[in-house]
């Protein structure tokens, strides 16, 4: 299905993720970006969505989103859709999402229908390799995706219940206007409990800095 | 000041700036965040409203009216099949002129999601005359919250505000206004107006996803669109824009009500011609579908939509741990099922609504009609079965706020028809199903004041049930033990219902005592890997490891309360529970021979 109108020209292929930026400045509905948030309950996925969308609209940008939780507190999934741009609704179409931030792995494959030919995919999992098909079609459909232990990476600070911090530092990597490093941050020092934002963001700052290295080892494995 | 929240606070914020002098309301998806919306924006505000749960939608219906009656601005908050409970008065009641307020929020559940059946309020509201709204947006939601209040005054009728699960539970960023400084004008009419003959008619979600969706196949100046916002009654320019239009496609959730409202036979396509699905959410994606065809359909060619089908072909060899809701490890809700199951693993389960009807996967719930329908479906099984002249045994179980929901009057019924059926009460001493609200045995009030406990016990009591035992349900060998004597009880003369209370906090409520806890080495050291507890328990604390066939405990999630050593026929404590079940068997055979003896 075609691209979003008024998208900025290309940036929806995310492939040179550290050149390639939303430009912000060529106005409000310059950028429209539709993410999907899955986890399970207890991940923290409501929380990053939140995140996400407090730290567009302080940037001036509309965004909205579309939670389902149903059952969360007894173990089910949880889905937060978010739409930041120039919409309507907050929901999702099939193929349709840029960036698939995957809390638990297995939600990743659940709403991996979402993501959108040459889409962006995060993670969370102790894996190295996805499986050989799963990677067949992530390369066919032009997806570049991301495997990050977030569970482990919270573990080692001692938040086992923040991997969806490590997820957010992650992401921020992308710096995508306005998800940059530093506005996420601001957002977290806001929205996140204050006896509990000093290790939220050293969470947040393992999981950016591991984005670098992740980086380098991506690009050694082209050559 | 701008604020990011839900649309059940939107709809909380525009109902406290217009006024609102009194709110009650039932808790139920997607509903239940409205009245605690309000308490925080009285409190915000400092405020005098009074806001409180009630014990059912029919009394918070009947305590807005009252309010409204007598002139206040007065609101009432339900989901879609609570205001099923709530019909004799709204039928009775709107045509009685008020001297204040009244809005009457109903949140409709398409899908159904969290609910017995989809309903839509419109229909509803529209088949009986009553003003219904139906708001696209959370910010929408808001002003008209506002607006509907202003507009039941000024009309002096109740006013009907619907919303859907996509609206109550989307986050956007909503303005708020210092009380009554609010202007709102209906966000209604011609929202594109396209070169060609077709239209859409659409209101809710459903608009909104519609508009995004003409906008992504670039058919914005193709297709004109309407968008309604008061349903009922129906304003006479939409009228005018079906006349106008060869074709007119009406996109709605979750019924047949602008369609009908419309009705211009051929020229009106929708549900009833078949162009949108007669049941269900109407999703992104279904809605994309719906105005492909009906553009191409129409002369409009536009490119259908087409699944790239090689994405589930890769997922088939990943086995998605599939995640039906489960009971909360070491529920104690597990443990009363576990206990009535082995009791008696034949008998009859009626259920009710609640956190509890998952006891279905365990095989102790076999029917969930609606709230209360626990006691009722016991009560109709048992005469059914009287009439054949033997007694099986009945087994059913509702939970605390149910019960005062709705289980007294079937229940007293049912003591003076000497009904004899076992009743487990299942108190956990909360609403948990929807969020914790308090229940009138709390002894807490909606905005968190202390107030009078009503014991379920005593009215028990006062019902003049004779058999009656409260248990704690971690006790699984003293509740067999007792459902067995409650059944033991019902064969006697004189009997009615017998009724157990099986009573623990709820763990989202408050943690397990530290007392309470077992080491659960044991059960992973002793297990010769037959998987019954899987089968039978199913406790999130506990999964199956196929290479070590072996049980093995879930740290993060095992709250160590030991039940599910019951559940295992190589532990001590299963096999304890094995002997007990043997008792009753013998004793089950001696009477099979007695009575072959006859
Ligand atoms: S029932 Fe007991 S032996 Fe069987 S799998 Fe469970 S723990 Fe192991
Ligand atoms: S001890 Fe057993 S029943 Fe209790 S929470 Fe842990 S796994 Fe579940």
């Amino acid at each position: 299905m075609g691209d979003n109108k008024g998208e900025v020209e290309g940036a929806n292929n995310f492939y040179d993720i550290q050149h390639r930026k939303y430009d912000v400045r060529k106005g409000l509905f310059a950028m429209n970006l539709q993410i999907v948030c899955a986890g399970i309950g207890g991940r923290g996925v409501l929380l990053a969505s939140t995140i996400i969308i407090e730290t567009a609209i302080k940037a001036g940008l509309k965004a909205m989103a579309s939670d389902e939780y149903g059952m969360s507190q007894r173990g089910g999934s949880v889905v937060s859709l978010v739409k930041v741009g120039n919409f309507a609704s907050p929901l999702v179409g099939r193929e349709s999402a840029n960036i698939l931030l995957s809390f638990e792995e297995s939600e990743f494959y659940r709403n991996l229908p979402f993501l959108k030919t040459g889409g962006v995919t995060l993670v969370n999992t102790s894996r190295q390799l996805l499986s050989a098909n799963i990677e067949r079609l992530l390369k066919k459909r032009r997806v570049q995706y991301f495997l990050l232990d977030a569970d482990a990476i919270a573990m080692q600070k001692g938040m086992i219940q923040s991997s969806n911090m490590a997820m957010l530092g992650f992401f921020s990597a992308f710096d995508i206007t306005p998800f940059s490093c530093d506005n996420i941050k601001e957002t977290i020092r806001q929205k996140v409990k204050a006896r509990l934002v000093e290790k939220n963001l050293e969470v947040f700052q393992a999981g950016y800095e591991s984005a670098q290295s992740f980086q380098l080892s991506a690009d050694s494995k082209n050559q | 000041m701008r604020e990011v929240m839900i649309g059940n606070f939107a709809i909380a914020r525009g109902l406290v700036e217009a006024g609102l002098e009194l709110a009650a309301a039932y808790p139920g998806t997607p509903s239940s965040e409205i009245l605690p919306g309000i308490i925080e924006f009285k409190n915000r505000e400092k405020l005098a409203i009074h806001a409180e749960w009630s014990t059912n939608e029919r009394c918070a219906l009947e305590v807005a009216f009252g309010g409204a009656l007598a002139g206040r601005k007065a609101a009432c908050m339900m989901k879609q099949v609570g205001l099923n409970v709530a019909f004799p008065p709204l039928l009775h009641g709107y045509a009685q002129p008020l001297k204040g307020g009244l809005v009457i929020v109903s949140c409709d559940d398409p899908g159904p999601q969290s609910s017995q059946t989809e309903q839509d309020t419109r229909l509803l509201a529209a088949h009986f005359g009553i003003p219904v709204f139906d708001p696209a947006s959370p910010g929408e939601a808001g002003d008209i919250a506002y607006y509907a209040m202003k507009y039941s005054c000024e009309h002096k009728v109740p006013v009907i505000v619907r919303s859907t699960h996509r609206v109550s539970h989307a986050r956007e960023s909503i303005e708020l206004f210092v009380p009554g400084s609010r202007k709102v004008k209906l966000d209604e009419g011609l929202k594109l107006k396209g070169k060609g003959r077709i239209g859409i008619v659409t209101s809710g979600m459903t608009c909104s996803i519609t508009m995004d969706i003409l906008d992504e196949l670039n058919l914005g100046d193709k297709i004109s669109l309407y968008k309604v916002s008061r349903v009922f009654p129906l304003g006479t320019e939409v009228i005018g824009f079906v006349n106008q239009q060869e074709k007119t496609l009406v996109l709605e959730e979750t019924d047949v009500t602008l369609e009908a409202l419309l009705d211009h036979g051929f020229k009106v396509l929708g549900r009833r011609s078949g162009h949108v699905p007669s049941a269900g959410e109407l999703t992104y994606d279904i809605v994309r579908d719906i105005i492909c065809r009906f553009a191409n359909d129409h002369g409009i060619s536009v490119p259908e939509f087409n699944a790239d089908t090689s994405i589930e072909d890769a997922l088939k060899e990943i086995q998605i741990a599939p995640r039906p809701p489960k009971l909360c490890a070491g529920c104690s809700h597990r443990a009363s099922f576990y206990a009535m199951k082995s009791a008696f693993p034949d008998a009859v389960f009626p259920g009710d609504i609640g956190c509890y009807t998952l006891g279905i996967s365990m095989g102790a719930v076999d029917t969930c009609l609606d709230m209360g329908g626990g006691v009722t479906f016991a009560s109709g099984f048992y005469d059914t079965f009287a009439q054949d002249g033997t007694l099986k045994p009945i087994l059913a179980s509702v939970g605390d706020s149910t019960f005062f929901h709705a289980c007294l009057t079937p229940l007293y019924d049912s003591v003076l028809k000497k009904r004899r059926f076992v009743l487990v009460i299942m108190d956990n001493s909360t609403t948990a199903m929807t969020g914790l609200q308090p229940t009138p045995q709390s002894g807490i009030s909606a905005d968190g004041t202390s107030t009078y406990s009503i014991k379920i016990e005593n009215i028990i009591k006062g019902f003049g049930i004779e058999f009656l035992r409260i248990v704690d349900p971690y006790d699984i060998p003293l509740l067999l033990r007792t459902i067995k004597e409650a059944y033991e009880y019902l064969e006697t003369e004189s009997a009615g219902p017998a009724v157990i209370i099986a009573r623990r906090e709820c763990l989202l409520f408050s943690k397990i005592r530290e007392e309470d806890t077992r080491d659960m080495a044991r059960l992973v050291a002793e297990c010769t890997g037959c998987k019954i507890c899987i089968k039978t328990f199913d406790c999130p604390g506990s999964y199956f490891d196929e290479e070590k066939k072996k049980i093995c405990i879930d740290e993060g999630l095992c709250i160590r309360c030991g039940m599910c050593y019951y559940a295992c026929p190589t532990s001590d404590e299963g096999k304890s529970l094995k002997e007990l079940k043997k008792v009753r068997n013998e004793k089950k055979r001696r009477e099979g021979r007695e009575d072959s003896k006859k």
